[in-house]
């Protein structure tokens, strides 16, 4: 019982319960298979990019320009499919070159010296910039196909099963071991905590930190893929604003801007509840003028019960401790 | 006996071959006048040397500089631009006139319209001829600037703008209050809103559920088409709207509306879209959802507006029922030939000129395509 | 004397490098585009609103926390000052309103994050989708335009000795608020508080009060901004402000206002935002096509601030700094009370 009170997603959680709930009794098509697979069909994507985020929030950076790759990948993607490239190679390509930006990121935090928020901002503005470059202003049309379809996950691959979800739960698996099991996992947490008590006890704080940026690259480049698929054109100004959507999820998921905390689960779950606030809002007929107030509502809402159950959690366990003293 | 019967119908062969040819002939000029300079005809039946000769004397070699300020970066301003330099290309040809052209537009935000009074005021002070605007800034923001500029001796014209929201009357004032010598549009409510309304009125035989994406809230150009429409739904009784969500003009949150409706309400008859890119999103949710596109007898109707040679090839595919062609080449020729009309041959212009717009679907979608597509295909570039 | 050093303290804190690369580029462009300087005055009266936001950015920044909502609540600002003034209303009741709207929002956030101990990135992005949403209802329901008020006008348009009047109110503004950094135990203590909360807690300053200070500051300046802002444009539509807290906080930290926060000046923040304005201003100018801007503005973001920090260490004024950053015990989510 303790351990699961002081895990840090129980906010997320109880907070997926209350709207979830009242949203349950105000809307009925609302607790429907139809309905949860619609929303969250929308939003493996993001999870994706939250992930992603999380990761690089644990080691103590941020990566402002995770829309901005996404969008650059989707193009690569798009321009690779209508030269006529085979499908398992247009995505390496794309991992590569998000992998690659990553690695830039990672170079111009560390090596440079950057402070982060401005290098990941100026390598937004290069991705957007490419990308800009390349589609001319004119979305980029016609490399849609059935396999497209199904990456995109507009075409399920079996029964209900879609190519997004898949990625987003293996992802999911391979990045949460990563962080509890591996040697890495416990290193990104200790950079992010204390970076300088990291780099005196002898870890490798540049790599680490280079690395992290490399998986929220390859992550953002796994989305775009995605979104080559579902959005079915390249409009230049893809992606935009994914980027505060992913820190937003993250950070509801529990995990600090200062770094040294987060969990790949909190980050999934802040995304079902951002998706969820916008799927409640169109179910609702919220009219179109009252719906950022209502957001911004609900983000509230996400960080006030989760200080709540940080508080409840801080009591419960003292008063545990006193008892027992 | 037989010489009066051959005459006869050697007569109504005449009428009747003078009749085709007169009304296939109106036909190709109908959708020729598109593409005519409305000055001075360019069909092959007016020889135009004399009028071209002269024009090319009183440009005399003059070079004039043009701003283009759209709100974003995006196909349709593309093609807009396009038609522009078409016409620019004609004239260079015809009377000699060197152009010199630059494009501004905020690369996002596009419906502050903040950064477009920074490149105005730019243009400005490089003394361009007339710069031709269209942002989603206050109208009286974008009169302002146009005022002070004009004072300074800028012309200017605005595109595919929403002044149909704050225009006043010209009972009294010729100017309607505004300070832009033209302004090159079509009517958002009647030419583009009303028209999808209509048309799906027309199809489902006024009866029927509709339910709507709409543009981001507080923009103009979604108050105005929306009004467009619930206007002409209103007209039948058997129509109902039942449902709206906001699609943010961009087709992925298009996608998420549209699906969140259908889930709610499974058994519309149509959607409709305030633009394209949200008509495809909603497109694809019906296919998602496993729905049915409308074949002429049932299923369910999408339609958007822009007139987006991608949207028309979903036309063709049927993914999408329909859109609404607001003539973007149309608007930068005219932009164009208007400029030159006014500043260059000193005419007086129109102040509101609306271009056509029209209902594509799949049984007109051959020459409205084509017409786009050959304008983009002239590789001619400023 | 006692001026001269203030003067150098506050630019050498940080603010100097950058102010010397603002020179640079005003130079190179002025040599490239030789209508340059026609247009200075029309661009930094554009900037000004942006410039108040990048030091109430700055402000909150140094304090160790970062505020989103800056830019929309200039907006709503705006907003409010329209449509009091459009309503009949006396031109300095509206202008207080306008203000006042921002010390609420600024308020509110204080209030939100340091009574509930909130994550200040999801605190303020909430009240910038509340402050934006309002703005959409508010636009929506009346003419955000209109009024006539000569004295509202002048505030912008008006000018003393051939500069505008908005300079020298904007001047004021941020002179204060250098003062109230470097001269005043507030602004140590916002300082403070930005080197460690843990420490200056422990020194006893009251960490929660200096927060909400910072972000009472911080919306107050969005208020003023959005008063000059309705004064330049002289309508307000629904997406106003959308995005400039990106372009101030980013004009900040390239004037050398530290994001782990305790280092810079409203100096930097000045020196930083006009940095990227004038930069944006030349670019456009010179007829960088808008397709290659993303990339050119990128690269001299990089530039600016690699410079900055440059000149830093060679002054040994950041290894300092960020050695006593460093070395402080680890950071905790509560850590600023």
């Amino acid at each position: 019982m303790k351990k699961f009170l002081s895990d840090p997603i129980l906010g997320v959680i109880i907070l997926l319960l209350l709207v979830g709930g009242v949203a349950s009794f105000t809307v009925d098509v609302f607790f429907t298979l139809q309905n949860f697979t619609n929303f969250l069909s929308g939003s493996y994507f993001v999870m994706l990019l939250a992930m992603g985020m999380t990761v690089v929030l644990i080691s103590g950076g941020i990566d402002l320009s995770i829309g901005a790759v996404m969008a650059l990948c989707a193009g690569i993607v798009a321009k690779l499919a209508l030269q006529g490239m085979s499908v398992p190679l247009v995505i390496v390509c794309a991992l590569a070159v998000g992998a690659f930006v990553g690695c830039l990121n990672g170079l111009l935090v560390t090596v440079v010296g950057l402070p982060d928020f401005i290098a990941t901002l100026a390598m937004s503005a290069f991705a957007t910039g490419i990308l800009f470059i390349w589609t001319k202003g004119t979305p980029i049309v016609g490399y849609m196909d059935e396999t497209y379809k199904q990456i995109g996950g507009l075409a399920p691959i079996y029964r209900g099963v879609t190519v997004p979800m898949v990625t987003a739960i293996v992802i999911a698996f391979a990045l949460g071991a990563m962080l509890k099991k591996t040697k890495f996992g416990v290193h990104l947490f200790s950079v992010g905590s204390n970076r300088l008590a990291t780099r005196q006890s002898g870890i490798n704080v540049t790599k680490i930190r280079i690395l992290a940026y490399v998986i929220s690259g390859v992550c953002a480049a796994l989305s775009g893929i995605i979104m080559a698929g579902r959005n079915t054109t390249v409009p230049p100004d893809l992606g935009g604003g994914y980027e505060v959507l992913a820190i937003a999820a993250a950070l509801i998921g529990g995990a600090s801007l200062m770094g040294g905390r987060g969990r790949i689960l909190g980050a999934i779950l802040g995304e079902v509840v951002l998706a969820m606030t916008i799927n409640i809002i169109n179910l609702l007929g919220v009219p179109s003028s009252y719906q950022k107030i209502f957001i911004g509502g609900i983000l509230l809402l996400a960080v006030l019960v989760n200080q709540f159950v940080i508080s409840l959690r801080t009591k419960i366990l003292m008063r545990s401790t006193n008892k027992k003293s | 006996m037989k010489s009066t019967i051959k005459t006869k119908t050697l007569v109504l062969a005449v009428i009747a071959s003078l009749v085709t040819l007169t009304m296939t002939g109106s036909a190709a000029n109908a959708i020729g006048t598109l593409k005519q300079d409305a000055l001075t005809g360019t069909s092959a039946t007016v020889d135009t040397a004399a009028t071209d000769a002269a024009i090319r004397k009183l440009v005399n070699g003059r070079t004039i500089k043009l701003g283009f300020a759209p709100p974003i970066l995006s196909e349709a301003y593309t093609i807009a631009q396009q038609g522009a330099w078409n016409q620019m290309k004609d004239y260079e040809t015809r009377y000699g006139v060197k152009w010199v052209w630059t494009e501004e537009a905020p690369l996002n935000n596009a419906h502050s319209g903040v950064e477009t009074t920074g490149f105005i005021q730019n243009y400005v002070a490089k003394k361009y001829d007339a710069v031709f605007v269209c942002s989603a800034a206050p109208a009286t923001v974008m009169q302002q600037l146009y005022k002070q500029g004009s004072a300074k001796g800028v012309e200017f014209y605005q595109f595919n703008s929403t002044e149909q929201l704050n225009q006043k009357s010209q009972a009294t004032d010729a100017t309607a209050g505004l300070s832009s010598v033209s302004n090159i549009s079509y009517d958002n409510r009647w030419q583009s809103g009303a028209l999808a309304a209509q048309y799906i009125a027309d199809e489902l035989k006024g009866k029927g559920e509709i339910i709507m994406i709409l543009g981001p809230a507080g923009s103009d150009w979604t108050k105005l088409r929306e009004q467009g429409f619930r206007a002409v739904v209103k007209k039948y009784p058997g129509l109902k709207i039942v449902g709206a969500a906001d699609g943010g003009y961009v087709r992925d949150k298009g996608l998420t509306a549209a699906a969140d409706l259908l889930t709610k309400y499974p058994k519309i008859n149509a959607i409709y879209g305030e633009n394209e890119d949200m008509a495809l999103g909603a497109s694809a949710a019906i296919d998602a959802a496993r729905l049915k596109h409308w074949d002429g007898k049932s299923g369910i109707i999408t339609i958007g507006a822009d007139g987006l040679v991608s949207g028309m090839d979903e036309i063709r595919k049927g993914n999408l029922t329909a859109t609404v062609n607001v003539g973007y080449a149309d608007m930068g020729r005219t932009m164009i030939r208007t400029m030159f009309a006014h500043k260059v041959l000193g005419m007086d212009v129109a102040k509101f000129i609306r271009v056509p717009t029209v209902i594509v679907d799949k049984t007109n979608v051959d020459i409205f395509q084509s017409q786009i597509k050959a304008e983009l295909a002239t590789k001619v570039k400023y | 004397m006692k001026f001269k050093n203030f003067f150098f303290r506050s630019v050498s804190i940080t603010g100097i490098p950058i102010f010397g690369l603002l020179i640079f580029i005003v130079a190179l462009f002025q040599f490239i585009v030789p209508i340059f300087n026609a247009t200075v005055g029309d661009y930094i009266t554009n900037l000004v609103p942006v410039l108040l936001l990048t030091v109430g950015a700055a402000i909150v920044i140094i304090g160790g926390s970062i505020d989103l909502s800056i830019g929309t609540v200039c907006g709503l600002s705006a907003g409010i000052t329209m449509w009091t003034l459009a309503s009949g209303l006396p031109t300095a009741l509206s202008i207080l309103l306008g203000i006042a709207t921002g010390a609420f929002f600024g308020l509110l956030n204080g209030f939100i994050i340091t009574k509930f101990g909130i994550n200040d990135f999801i605190a303020t992005l909430a009240t910038l989708n509340i402050s934006g949403g309002l703005l959409i209802v508010l636009s929506q329901a009346t003419d955000l335009y209109g009024a006539e008020s000569e004295f509202f006008t002048s505030l912008v348009y008006g000018s003393f000795f051939g500069i505008p009047t908005s300079f020298f109110i904007a001047g004021a503004i941020i002179l204060l608020m250098q003062f109230l950094l470097l001269k005043t135990i507030l602004g140590r203590r916002i300082f403070a508080m930005g080197n460690s909360g843990a420490a200056a807690n422990v020194a006893g300053i009251n960490v929660r009060n200096v927060k909400l200070a910072t972000f009472v500051l911080s919306g107050t300046l969005a208020g003023c901004a959005g008063v000059l802002l309705a004064a330049r444009l002289g309508g307000v539509q629904a997406f106003l402000g959308l995005g400039y807290e990106f372009t101030a906080i980013a004009g900040a930290v390239v004037g050398g206002v530290s994001l782990a926060g305790g280092r810079g000046s409203a100096a930097a923040a000045l020196a930083g935002g006009l940095f990227i304005g004038t930069l944006a201003q030349g670019l456009q100018l010179i007829g960088v096509e808008p397709i290659f801007f993303g990339i050119v503005s990128g690269l001299a973001l990089i530039i600016g601030v690699i410079f900055d920090q440059k000149i830093q260490d060679i002054g040994q004024l950041r290894s300092r700094f960020d050695s006593r950053v460093l070395a402080q015990p680890p950071r905790k989510e509560g850590d600023h009370g």
